[in-house]
């Protein structure tokens, strides 16, 4: 590989990277506070996805119940994924109080979430596909309207090239981890926020919420997990309701490589695994999945708590 | 305490999400035909008296190969529909059975398992050949005659003596795509390769295509890129293509990663000619790559411009349903679905098959199946040789071309 092909994975890898670390943060959050994964996160990227899709006036296909349905109005598409990500933040805080509540209220094992959040995970997958089919669906190309496809530096003879797509979810992933980062250190909520997360028995003594904060956190996550399927979903298109489901994995392994509940780990985590999958050999690209991981398990078996991860290290 | 209940917890999660991660990337596993299980799907009683005759629809309903499922669903219903109209078999009307297969071997071999102890004459599916051969075994097994219809890896036929196709074989199709670009740019001296290789079509197609780059044409075979048809950022094998500048690129995968790849390609500069395996001989692939789908050659063994009675009949009634023109996914269903139908009638008219015993009539209509009768379908004229396998009158090249929206688009055939 030369010097030129080496910048280019490099940045493909952290364009890719920058993405796991915004889906990742979702996990990390929850994770956070309740000590649980919360295993609807894919279905969530996928619906962001398709709520924004909704939002920008386009129309469904014709083999779900919302066959050919598409809204009076099409919004501009920041406002429309804005939208798409809150939508999908409320629908994280309703998979809170069906598959997560019910289960900490009467006391049970936290892993038994893991469960009840796939199960909701399955039935979420399963109802988009009910309504809009299996078809693929792609962004209006007016969003990418005026803007090259991609952008070219370095040599005439061997430039190297980036898809422009890459660079804005680059932009907005940082943008994002960036004012999560601010709201959590520095803001009351972030840190009622951490008090939760460092006890919450402690935090409701008191006088701290601790079931409104769990909803936001929710909230938040679904948020981060809709936005990530919005960027996803412009760069490659909604392909399917299953897309999510990889994202969904590999932001678990960034959330274990980062170290579980650390937020500077996701970040690190995510751009880590992006660029480990880029690196990889032409020869074995398609193994780059089964690489990274095999590279994510060598790596916990030196530094089992992960990347920033501490045993005892301040949450959210 | 807690370091060691953070450290189990991480390999837990790791081990769990890489176990996930590779059952979604859905591996290909070798046919394992239990003796056991086959047993437990041995032939029924005769359907004697019963008001119609059911065939089993095993196809990918769910999951990312739903996409080619929900095509075929389409055209198997539209079959059910047109041949019931028009008095089924010789007055029995036929009554299709559907099976989710998913995109994985387990799902089509518990599809067909439900499907045999069902008492169904036939089933029409998988969806996919690596499915394909992992579930057919268990109908062979049992008896039961099993219609292809998309199933085009080498070998299928040759599974089991109840198992044929409607598929054209890659071997048979692919070659004239690059016949065809060649026409297009007679200076095509090298060329890229990038194929799906975790799916068992996309490898048997890919090997086809390479045996002719380097044997028949004798063009440089520059790179080999792989991927999983799971994937969805292809920015790895697109910046290695790039990087060997080649006058042609030949991708065999499904259609969201297949258009994903020439997606990411365009934007990184590349103009050359594509050729897509027959994954992407879909429309579902213009809203992936959109405007950028101009121009991608694909072989066909199907043409929506096909002039003939029984195709205007599938085209009508699918654009008046789905407001587009039917693929090839859909024309093969109809296919199947047609061949079984009009095999049945035969059958009928030499011993009546009502309160025949189910395995008898099993038997007959996969004779009557390989007998070398002709059908008239979509497709064109096709029959099943003895083994199985189809002979298909004519084959196409069609290169896509789309229209100024970038959102739809068609196969223009190639003369």
């Amino acid at each position: 590989m030369n010097a030129t092909m080496l910048a280019q994975q490099i940045l493909n890898g952290l364009a890719v990277g920058s993405v796991y670390a915004l889906f990742a943060l979702g996990y990390t959050l929850v994770f956070s506070i309740l000590r649980v994964i919360n295993f609807t996160q894919g279905a969530i990227f996928a619906l962001g996805a398709y709520f924004t899709y909704l939002f920008t006036g386009s129309a469904f296909g014709f083999n779900g119940l919302l066959a050919n349905a598409a809204l009076p109005f099409g919004l501009p598409f920041p406002l429309a994924a804005l939208l798409g990500g809150v939508l999908a933040g409320l629908v994280a805080i309703g998979v809170e109080r069906i598959a997560f509540k019910p289960l900490r209220d009467k006391g049970a094992d936290p892993l038994l979430t893991l469960v009840s959040s796939l199960g909701m995970a399955v039935v979420i997958v399963n109802v988009i596909q009910y309504l809009v089919g299996a078809e693929i669906y792609s962004f209006p190309a007016s969003v990418m309207a005026g803007l090259p496809a991609a952008l070219t530096f370095g040599p005439a003879n061997n430039p190297i090239r980036i898809r422009t797509v890459q660079v804005i979810i680059f932009g907005v992933s940082m943008l994002f981890v960036v004012a999560l980062t601010l709201m959590v250190n520095r803001t009351q909520l972030g840190k009622a926020l951490r008090a939760v997360a460092e006890d919450a028995t402690t935090a409701s003594l008191l006088g701290i919420n601790t079931d409104q904060l769990i909803q936001f956190t929710f909230f938040m996550s679904g948020l981060l997990g809709g936005i990530a399927g919005v960027l996803i979903g412009l760069s490659v298109s909604i392909a399917g309701p299953y897309f999510g489901i990889s994202f969904g994995l590999k932001g678990l392994a960034v959330l274990v490589l980062g170290g579980l509940g650390s937020i500077p780990g996701a970040v690190v985590g995510g751009l880590a695994i992006g660029l480990a999958e880029s690196l990889v050999p032409p020869d074995f690209v398609a193994y780059k999945e089964v690489i990274a991981f095999l590279f994510l398990f060598v790596f916990l078996l030196v530094r089992p708590q992960g990347l920033l991860g501490r045993p005892l290290t301040q949450k959210v | 305490m807690l370091s060691s209940r953070v450290t189990q917890t991480a390999f837990v999660l790791i081990t769990v999400s890489a176990l996930l991660l590779a059952a979604c990337s859905g591996a290909t596993t070798a046919p394992s035909a239990s003796p056991a299980a086959a047993a437990t799907a041995a032939p029924q009683a005769p359907a004697a008296g019963s008001s119609e005759i059911s065939i089993g629809v095993a196809v990918a309903q769910s999951s990312n190969v739903s996409l080619f499922g929900q095509e075929q669903v389409l055209g198997a219903q539209i079959a059910e529909k047109y041949f019931n109209d028009k008095g089924g078999v010789n007055g029995t009307p036929i009554k299709l059975v559907y099976q989710d297969t998913a995109g994985d071997e387990a799902g089509a071999i518990n599809a067909f398992q439900t499907l045999i102890n069902d008492n169904v004459v036939a089933i029409l599916g998988p969806t996919l050949s690596q499915q394909a051969f992992a579930a057919d075994p268990f109908a062979e097994k049992a008896g039961v005659p099993v219609i292809a219809p998309s199933n085009t890896a080498k070998g299928i036929p040759q599974i089991g003596q109840y198992i044929s196709r409607v598929s054209a074989p890659v071997a048979k199709v692919a070659p004239n795509a690059i016949a065809a670009a060649l026409k297009i740019n007679p200076d095509i001296k090298t060329v890229a390769v990038a194929f799906a290789q975790n799916d068992a079509f996309s490898k048997s197609e890919t090997g086809t295509f390479q045996q002719v780059i380097t044997d028949t044409y004798k063009f440089d075979l520059a790179t080999v890129q792989t991927f999983q048809t799971t994937d969805t950022d292809f920015t790895t094998q697109a910046s290695n293509i790039m990087n060997v500048q080649p006058e042609l690129v030949v991708i065999s995968g499904l259609a969201a990663d297949g258009a994903n790849l020439i997606k990411q390609l365009r934007d990184l500069g590349y103009t050359g000619l594509i050729v897509g395996g027959n994954g992407l001989n879909t429309a579902n692939i213009f809203p992936v790559c959109q405007a950028q789908c101009d121009g991608i050659l694909v072989a066909q063994a199907y043409s929506p411009q096909l002039d003939t009675a029984i195709n205007k009949q599938l085209v009508d009634t699918y654009a008046a349903e789905q407001k587009k023109t039917p693929g090839q996914f859909t024309a093969q269903a109809f296919a199947g679905v047609q061949v079984l139908v009009e095999a049945l009638q035969a059958v009928d008219q030499k011993t009546p098959i009502k309160g025949m015993a189910l395995a008898d009539l099993r038997t007959a209509l996969n004779e009557q199946l390989l007998s070398g009768m002709i059908f008239d379908t979509p497709l064109g004229e096709i029959s099943l040789d003895p083994e199985g396998e189809i002979n298909q009158s004519q084959f196409y090249v069609a290169q896509i071309k789309m229209d100024s929206d970038g959102k739809t688009g068609q196969f223009v055939l190639l003369k």
